[in-house]
């Protein structure tokens, strides 16, 4: 009975635009998965239904994704691994959105900040990826690529990336925004460090920015100073800073020192 | 000889005395005493620990009455001696030479029972590399036949393991009765007793090591899940050096069978349980040998299947039990260091890598651990922005298998991306079956990194577009962000100049005015003090021996009163003296 109720929502989950519908829809179907015992793959459980409970989770991932809720897509991504990993012959992987999905869980990790994350998550895909690059797939490049500039410091290749059309898909724009500024920020520090000033005018291009207008606020919130169309940076080298790290070495030495004395005494 | 009992060993001083290599071996011995589980490095090679007991002190072991392990020692030699007595006859039997081989390590397998003491099974654990060589099923179903009354269920199920369920029982023990009529009535004497469950398991362990030696994969795997299944009801103490053995080649089977590793459907996977519940068992039992034998399997299995996350957690919910195995502290360490450089996590994984390549043995049977752990080694160092030394590279046994690491280091020491993506390019397979490749593509921006470098070093000022030309970069705007990032994070002391589009050097500061050297400095002392605390733990001291120590300082003492008063005395003959001569 259970199955049937599973089948019915199945075509109506995939169709369904509306949020608040597809919501009460996965619950639905979710309870139904749950009556059979589907939730996590059983041996015991056969094909057909492995197979509808995949397509419950991915639809439940993607939706979680549009409706920018990065704990439900990560709690999905978690449910759906155990039935990525079951062999083919008892799930086929054809019409499986897993690339997407974990293009997109990687792309959350990085905006997350969680490199650690990414790249055991990377390290298990080098691995399971039979033949073929990993690379080369359009889903999981994406997010690779993107991993690579931000680690080299190539922002405008990260900028051009997600301004031309080369997102994957839909989804991925979601990301967009937070990396903007996540990179704008960046940016914003490597400069404070990197140049003693510089026009208001270049800045703009270089923070990608809209309008001189967005810099000057921008600039604001950084409590950068502007004089003269130029914005000068506060200037890093902190005295006061210098003297607590004299403190902190002396008193570190003196530490060392003692122990070595320590460890002498218990030796001799 | 199989049938000799300790005891006529021991007290046979001449025999010890006339054997020049009885010395040479007692040595061989000790630092295997001192490490318990060393033998368990599978059958490669044991002595790397040079932990050096002095000979007066092994002298003085063996005089001590008390001293039960001296009294083992020499019985041992005595054995081995006279087994290469045996080899030296040209007309004994290397079937029937074999049989006594295997059959010799019963005597010590029931010594370690009624003594308690694991170095005996050990010891009959490390004979199987020398035994290995010369196995086959009919020599095996020969000790069965021999050891086990035929009624035996446990003998039964071994020869059925082996196809060899015929083998008739008496007509084998005539036959040994040729060879040697002395052992044959000391079996005589034993025959009634019951057989311990500790030659059981060992016999067990030599046919798993004949399917595994003739690639009999499937039934290894199938023998060794019923021959853990029999350990597992079976708790007593001196098994546990077997017991993790056995768990070993269960694993090892497993590997081999036919959906190999990366794929989910291995029967990697599907030993999990086995493990797991091995684990468990061993650590209520405390069984420190299949405890870390047990962990290092999943370690590898997790890893094997690249579970990264998994072997993370097993790893922080479990503790690695202290004074496992050297071998497997080893083998622990090269996983937990691939674990972490995985996650970014450098500085753990160079420490714990750099601990794994100095604990592996250096015995050339073992020289593909220390080549895999010297690669993963290596690649940890790049990223973390070291060069590593170029002598490592010139170590004969690590110089053929480190060569495409070689180039890699020199591309990455020149800051050539382009001479960097070649070696990729071009070694690509091999790094990847070493597992190195991910890590290797990471290294791309230490490459860039080191590029900027050279060029802040060796230009005061340099433009963006030389920069973009230099790195083959994309874009000058690339070149500007990616320079900028390098001053941020600290690779350079630079500014850059947006308008004219420049890069300006600062001057280089003294390393000498940083706290680099005192680090530098206070790392060494410390490794050196580790060094020495770790070395004095290894040391092992004969039993009872501070005793003999106070009785010693109670005899000087008393030496020293009768000295002192004899020295009064002698100064009352002084003055005796002086007096005389005054008066003379």
């Amino acid at each position: 009975m259970a199955e049937r109720d599973l089948q019915e929502v199945l075509p109506k989950l995939k169709s369904s635009h509306s949020y608040q519908e597809s919501l009460s829809l996965l619950s639905k179907a979710k309870i139904a998965l749950l009556k059979l015992n589907a939730l996590t793959p059983q041996p015991t459980t056969p094909s057909s239904i492995l197979l509808a409970a995949r397509e419950v989770f991915e639809a439940g991932a993607l939706l979680s994704i549009r409706a920018k809720d990065p704990d439900a897509f990560t709690r999905y991504v978690h449910q759906l691994t155990p039935f990525y990993e079951l062999p083919p012959e008892r799930l086929s992987a054809a019409n499986s959105e897993k690339n997407k999905i974990t293009g997109l869980y990687l792309l959350l990790l990085l905006t997350q900040g969680n490199y650690s994350g990414f790249h055991t998550e990377l390290e298990g895909l080098e691995l399971r990826q039979n033949g073929g690059l990993v690379e080369d797939d359009r889903f999981l490049g994406y997010p690779i690529k993107l991993e690579r500039w931000l680690m080299e410091g190539s922002y405008d290749l990260v900028w051009k990336a997600m301004a031309s059309r080369e997102v994957p898909s839909e989804e991925y724009g979601v990301f967009s925004e937070i990396l903007t500024s996540q990179i704008r920020n960046e940016i914003a520090s490597c400069s404070e460090t990197a140049y003693p000033s510089l026009p208001i005018s270049s800045t703009k291009n270089l923070l990608f920015l809209d309008s001189e207008g967005a810099v000057v606020s921008f600039a604001q919130s950084r409590g950068w100073a502007i004089k003269d169309g130029r914005i000068y940076f506060p200037n890093q080298v902190k005295m006061g800073v210098d003297e607590g790290n004299e403190k902190a070495l002396s008193q570190m030495v003196i530490e060392n020192t003692l122990g070595y004395a320590r460890e002498l005494e218990t030796i001799v | 000889m199989p049938g000799k009992t300790p005891h006529t060993n021991g007290s046979n001083p001449v025999e010890n005395g006339i054997n020049g290599a009885d010395d040479v071996e007692m040595k061989d011995d000790a630092p295997n005493q001192l490490k318990g589980g060393k033998g368990k490095k599978t059958k490669e090679g044991d002595e790397e620990m040079t932990v050096v007991v002095p000979p007066s002190k092994s002298t003085k072991l063996s005089a001590t009455p008390p001293s039960k392990d001296s009294n083992g020692d020499v019985a041992m030699d005595g054995t081995e001696e006279t087994n290469e007595e045996d080899a030296g006859a040209p007309k004994v039997d290397p079937v029937a030479k074999a049989i006594s081989d295997i059959k010799s390590n019963f005597p010590l397998l029931e010594r370690a029972v009624t003594l308690f003491d694991a170095r005996f099974s050990l010891r009959a654990l490390r004979s199987i590399s020398s035994i290995r060589k010369r196995l086959t099923p009919d020599i095996l179903a020969q000790v069965i036949a021999e050891t086990y009354q035929s009624t035996s269920p446990a003998a039964k199920s071994l020869l059925v393991a082996l196809d060899r369920e015929h083998v008739a029982f008496g007509k084998s023990v005539s036959n040994e009765m040729e060879i040697d009529n002395e052992s044959k009535a000391k079996n005589g004497k034993k025959e009634p007793k019951e057989i311990i469950p500790e030659v059981d398991i060992f016999l067990g362990i030599l046919i798993q090591i004949y399917y595994l030696d003739n690639k009999l994969n499937q039934k290894g795997a199938v023998f060794s899940a019923h021959l853990a299944e029999r350990i597992h009801s079976l708790n007593r103490r001196t098994l546990d050096s077997l017991s993790a053995r056995v768990y070993f080649y269960y694993s090892l089977f497993c590997e081999q069978l036919a959906p190999l590793p990366p794929s989910p459907s291995s029967p990697v996977v599907s030993i999990r349980p086995a493990l797991l519940s091995a684990l468990r068992t061993a650590v209520l039992r405390k069984d420190i040998d299949t405890q870390s034998t047990v962990i290092v399997l999943l370690l590898r299995n997790y890893l094997s299947t690249s579970h990264i996350a998994q072997a993370d957690l097993l790893i922080s919910h479990t503790k690695f039990p202290e004074n496992a195995a050297n071998n497997q502290v080893a083998r622990y360490l090269y996983y937990l260091g691939r674990i972490r450089a995985i996650q970014l996590r450098y500085t753990e994984a160079h420490e714990h890598l750099t601990a794994a390549t100095r604990k592996a043995p250096s015995s050339p049977s073992a020289a593909g651990f220390s080549q895999t752990a010297t690669k993963l080694l290596l690649v940890v160092e790049l990223l973390m922005g070291d060069i590593p030394d170029r002598a490592t590279f010139r170590i004969p046994s690590l110089e053929r298998a480190l060569q495409p690491y070689l180039q890699l280091v020199q591309a990455v020491r020149v800051g050539l991306l382009g001479e960097f993506e070649n070696v990729i390019r071009q070694h690509g397979d091999t790094f990847r079956r070493d597992g190195t490749y991910t890590l290797i593509l990471r290294l791309r921006q230490n490459v860039i990194k080191t590029g900027i470098r050279m060029m802040s070093l060796s230009y005061s000022r340099i433009s963006l577009r030389d920069i973009c030309i230099r790195l083959k970069l994309e874009s000058e705007e690339s070149a500007e962000y990616i320079v900028a990032k390098a001053i941020r994070d600290g690779v350079i002391e630079a500014s850059l100049d947006r308008e004219r589009g420049f890069m300006k050097s600062k001057e280089v500061g003294d390393v000498y005015a940083t706290r680099e050297p005192g680090e530098a400095f206070h790392d060494r002392i410390r490794a050196c003090l580790a060094l020495h605390d770790e070395s004095v733990k290894a040391m092992r001291f004969p039993m009872n021996q501070h005793r003999l120590e106070l009785k010693n300082a109670q005899e000087a003492r008393e030496r020293e009163r009768e000295m002192a008063k004899e020295i009064q005395d002698g100064d009352l003959d002084e003055d005796d003296l002086g007096g005389e001569f005054e008066g003379m």
